[in-house]
């Protein structure tokens, strides 16, 4: 028998109804639990499910809401392997799933698009120091975020050869390079490296390497790229795209090598990071502040 | 048989703009009326989907449809989202922009599903205003979808062909029409589904969805993840006679074939149209 619709309508007013679908289908817990959470409760009774969802011929209201319950984790879980295959591939399939129930928990998305969903993992690892390699996890899904987000930065411009060429030799030791948008500079407690790599191949994750490690990523002609680096590449990097002149930077990073080597080293470096597209430009002027990245 | 409010034009058939067809349609230049991007997918990125999506929008019509407009939500509207799109829609020249009759999140969260509203007066009067307003600030009509539902609110006072007809009008826009969406809450719900194509204002209609699902036995999910069944392909032919003939486009977006695959199920689109329009003659 149909109630009076004024009466349903009162007893349930649309915002009412939207808080309470969403607590059921967010909680991480069986339908059960969903229905009977403080949240849901706090909304609709959860005596009250009958009056609010129909029965179908085939399912009872708390299946029916259950299919949307389940369909969110499932959701979530999606996004974030996408975004962060190499930490999904070292968990394992039921560890990541239970990571994401907790991660999402704690970062719900609050954006229209899904693609930055994942951009706390890091800062998650750090909020729980004593999860199981929490240490390990934050680097490798620091060097992850890096790689999505290069995946996704402005296009820019590229430096060339014949640009750097053009700088007059006065004009050399001022200068200051700027890094492409998707450059991203990365330090780490841990290797990373081995563990995108053996994701990319389908081998097995390798135990994780407490090791001081250094990457870049970069982004050319569309592609997104992880170089490993020394802790002497990493150091005339970092000065480089932190806006330090030219001049003071290479003469700092010759320093740092066996003197005979130092300098030709340095200018290998530095054609090989020019010809990957590391740099959109050149500028002949005072320098930027510096400042780096440390996963 | 009517056309749109709005002409329109009918584009024939098209597919979904997707990351592993990018190469193929590149490079071999398809003969595909139109495609239709997932909006959202393209907002905040300069890299490769939207550096694909310039080329592909120089050579063929897109359309725009987006997960995140949230019609029905009591949040308030984003604009800084809906500005966004704006500009999207004007960098790629689409025909028209659409959306979901659903919400998809509250207090400032996002699911990311497409959530069911209560047919009720009270949500018709706020979707209906919502929907006015982003389609001023849009400056364009916005094309609504109907949703594929799993479950139905006791306090509904109409039923949702009833609310779709008299959003549509109220707040004066445009309908995406998805076929394969009817067929799914049809059965989910036992209705007819005729009875549902049969109230829907055809001039309003600017678009057809259609898309594989995934029956479970006890309801039906709309995977968009195989063929079109032969089910959803006669109501197609019956919405073609009742409404008239609408740019169609294949979704198929989860375990995504090789494009020969997915166009071929898309030109069995205009097999069908074809067929109605002789039969019209």
């Amino acid at each position: 028998m149909r109630r009076d619709p004024n009466l349903r309508v009162e007893a349930f007013p649309l915002s009412t109804v939207q808080r309470w679908l969403q607590a059921v289908v967010v909680h991480p817990g069986e339908i059960l639990e969903a229905l009977a959470s403080s949240e849901a409760e706090r909304e609709v009774p959860s005596s009250d499910l009958a009056a609010l969802v129909k029965p179908s011929r085939s399912l009872t209201p708390e299946e029916r809401v259950d299919i949307y319950h389940g369909m969110y984790l499932l959701r979530m879980e999606e996004a974030l392997a996408s975004d962060y295959p190499a930490t999904k591939h070292f968990l394992g399939a039921q560890a990541f799933g239970e990571l994401v129930r907790d991660y999402v928990r704690r970062y719900p998305s609050r954006s229209y698009t899904l693609n930055r969903l994942g951009d706390h993992l890091p800062q998650f690892f750090l909020d729980e120091p004593g999860r199981r390699h929490a240490p390990f996890l934050h680097d490798l899904a620091s060097a992850e975020l890096a790689v999505s987000q290069a995946f996704d930065a402005e296009e820019s411009p590229k430096l060339t050869a014949e640009s750097l060429q053009a700088i007059p030799p006065q004009a050399w030791d001022s200068a200051t390079l700027q890094p492409t948008a998707a450059f991203r500079l990365l330090r780490s407690r841990y290797a990373v490296l081995p563990h995108l790599e053996s994701e990319k191949r389908g081998l097995p994750s390798p135990a994780p390497v407490r090791k001081a490690s250094f990457l870049v990523v970069y982004r050319r002609d569309f592609s997104v790229y992880q170089m490993g680096l020394t802790r002497g590449e990493f150091a005339l990097l970092d000065d480089l795209a932190g806006g330090v002149p030219l001049g003071q930077a290479v003469a700092r990073a010759a320093a740092r090598l066996k003197k005979a080597e130092g300098e030709k080293k340095v200018f290998a470096w530095f054609r090989t990071w020019v010809a990957e597209g590391m740099f959109a430009s050149v500028a002949c002027g005072p320098s930027r502040s510096k400042g780096s990245t440390s996963a | 048989m009517t056309r749109n409010l709005w002409h329109f034009k009918d584009l024939g058939t098209g597919v979904g703009l997707r990351a592993p067809h990018f190469g193929h349609i590149l490079g071999e230049k398809p003969e595909v009326g139109f495609f239709e991007i997932l909006t959202e997918n393209y907002l905040d990125t300069g890299g490769r989907p939207l550096y694909i999506l310039d080329q592909v929008a120089e050579r063929y019509p897109i359309v725009m449809h987006g997960v995140s407009m949230s019609v029905g939500s009591t949040d308030p509207l984003d604009f800084a989202y809906l500005a966004k799109v704006k500009a999207l829609a004007k960098r790629t020249k689409a025909q028209w922009v659409s959306d979901h009759v659903c919400w998809t999140g509250v207090v400032g969260r996002n699911t990311h599903d497409l959530l069911p509203l209560p047919y009720t007066e009270e949500a018709l009067r706020h979707t209906a205003d919502r929907v006015r307003i982003i389609q001023d600030v849009l400056e364009r009509p916005v094309a609504l979808e109907n949703p594929s539902t799993y479950l139905e609110f006791v306090p509904s006072s109409m039923t949702e062909w009833e609310f779709i007809a008299r959003l549509a009008s109220e707040a004066d826009c445009g309908l995406l029409f998805d076929v394969n969406n009817v067929y799914v809450s049809a059965f989910n719900h036992g209705f007819d589904p005729k009875t549902y194509i049969d109230a829907i204002p055809g001039e309003r209609v600017c678009h057809y969805h259609l898309a594989g699902h995934t029956h479970k036995g006890t309801h039906i999910l709309d995977t968009h993840s195989d063929y079109v069944v032969d089910p959803v392909w006669e109501l197609y032919g019956y919405t073609l006679r009742r409404i008239g003939s609408r740019a169609t486009l294949l979704e198929w977006d989860a375990d995504i074939p090789p494009f020969d695959v997915v166009h071929a199920e898309a030109l069995k689109a205009q097999v069908w149209r074809d067929k109605e329009v002789r039969r019209a003659a």
